[in-house]
């Protein structure tokens, strides 16, 4: 009985404050405000378990056909590289201005210091960079492309990303340009 | 005067509301962040030293391929030499012509 009370009474309590917080307006949404390192290592870790989790079971097709790197490379040029850059490209508004930023996917993992979790295989690789361009990732500038395109675009996006790290800019030019 | 009120009443607000809207429009303009479609940059490329292998070679080369060969289709289905005599022709005989000589 006094157990279940005091349950109660923390509820009641618990229930107040983030009601209080929600309404008086002290937080701070601005996106050029970064969150403390405790909320970034939250969300950061909730986003990380998340996408490994929800994309455990895709099966990866087979990405060397060449082909591949046309397609995903005119579209990567098209509809990523505002925000995910491109060779020999450091910054672009999308990239200065979104918060969470988006990864500069022109560099190896290593580069941009994003840590891998789990076993860092390129089929585990590839599995999350599909899940993440079919779903997006929400209260972030990730969009779900998978409304509007299908699991092929997407593979082909995939399969130009795990060479986009090695590009030259003449490389890139050549494979994204518009035949 | 009464009615001149009441065309003013519903002129002003809509005069005003249209031209702040189309002034974001144009503040959003379209052109402003749209790419540009690039033709592939081929010359560079020394076709010799490529690794046929290499999946981003062979890639750059369809590229390259497909482009040479779409230059040549719009090439053959414009007929020069008709051009050539429309464009002469109809300076002689054309009237307004005149004026630019
Ligand atoms: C409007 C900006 C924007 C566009 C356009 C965009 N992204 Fe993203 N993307 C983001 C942001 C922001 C994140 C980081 C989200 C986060 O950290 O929670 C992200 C994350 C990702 C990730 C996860 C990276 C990682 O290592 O965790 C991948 C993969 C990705 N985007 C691929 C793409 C691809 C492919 C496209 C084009 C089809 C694309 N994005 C278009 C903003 C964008």
């Amino acid at each position: 009985m006094k157990i279940s009370k005091l349950l109660l009474l923390l509820a009641v309590l618990g229930l107040g404050a983030g009601t209080t917080v929600m309404y008086s307006g002290i937080v701070n949404v601005a996106a050029d405000e970064p969150h403390s390192d405790l909320v970034y290592w939250l969300l950061e870790e909730t986003r990380e378990n998340s996408i490994a989790k929800a994309s455990r079971n895709i099966v990866v097709p087979d990405l060397s056909d060449p082909e591949l790197l046309l397609t995903g490379g005119t579209d990567y040029e098209f509809m990523c590289s505002t925000c995910h850059l491109k060779p020999g490209q450091k910054e672009s508004d999308m990239s200065l201005g979104l918060y969470p930023a988006p990864p500069n996917l022109a560099l190896t993992h290593e580069d941009h210091g994003h840590e891998e979790h789990g076993d860092d295989d390129a089929d585990q690789t590839a599995r999350k960079n599909f899940w993440v361009i079919k779903h997006g990732i929400k209260a972030s500038g990730m969009p779900a492309w998978g409304i509007t395109h299908d699991d092929q675009r997407i593979w082909a996006m995939v399969a130009f990303m795990k060479q986009l790290p090695n590009l030259t800019p003449e490389q890139y030019q050549v494979l994204t340009a518009i035949d | 005067m009464k009615t001149l009120t009441k065309i003013a009443l519903v002129l002003i607000p809509t005069i005003t509301l249209s031209a702040t809207l189309s002034g974001t429009a144009n503040a959003h303009d379209p052109k402003f962040h749209v790419k540009k479609a690039e033709k592939a940059n081929c010359s560079g490329m020394d076709h010799s030293k490529m690794d046929m292998k290499d999946p981003v070679a062979v890639a750059m080369m369809k590229k390259c391929m497909k482009q040479a060969k779409a230059a040549k289709k719009a090439m053959k289905g414009m007929d020069h030499s008709k051009m050539k005599k429309d464009e002469h022709s109809s300076k002689k005989t054309d009237g307004h012509n005149a004026q630019d000589h």
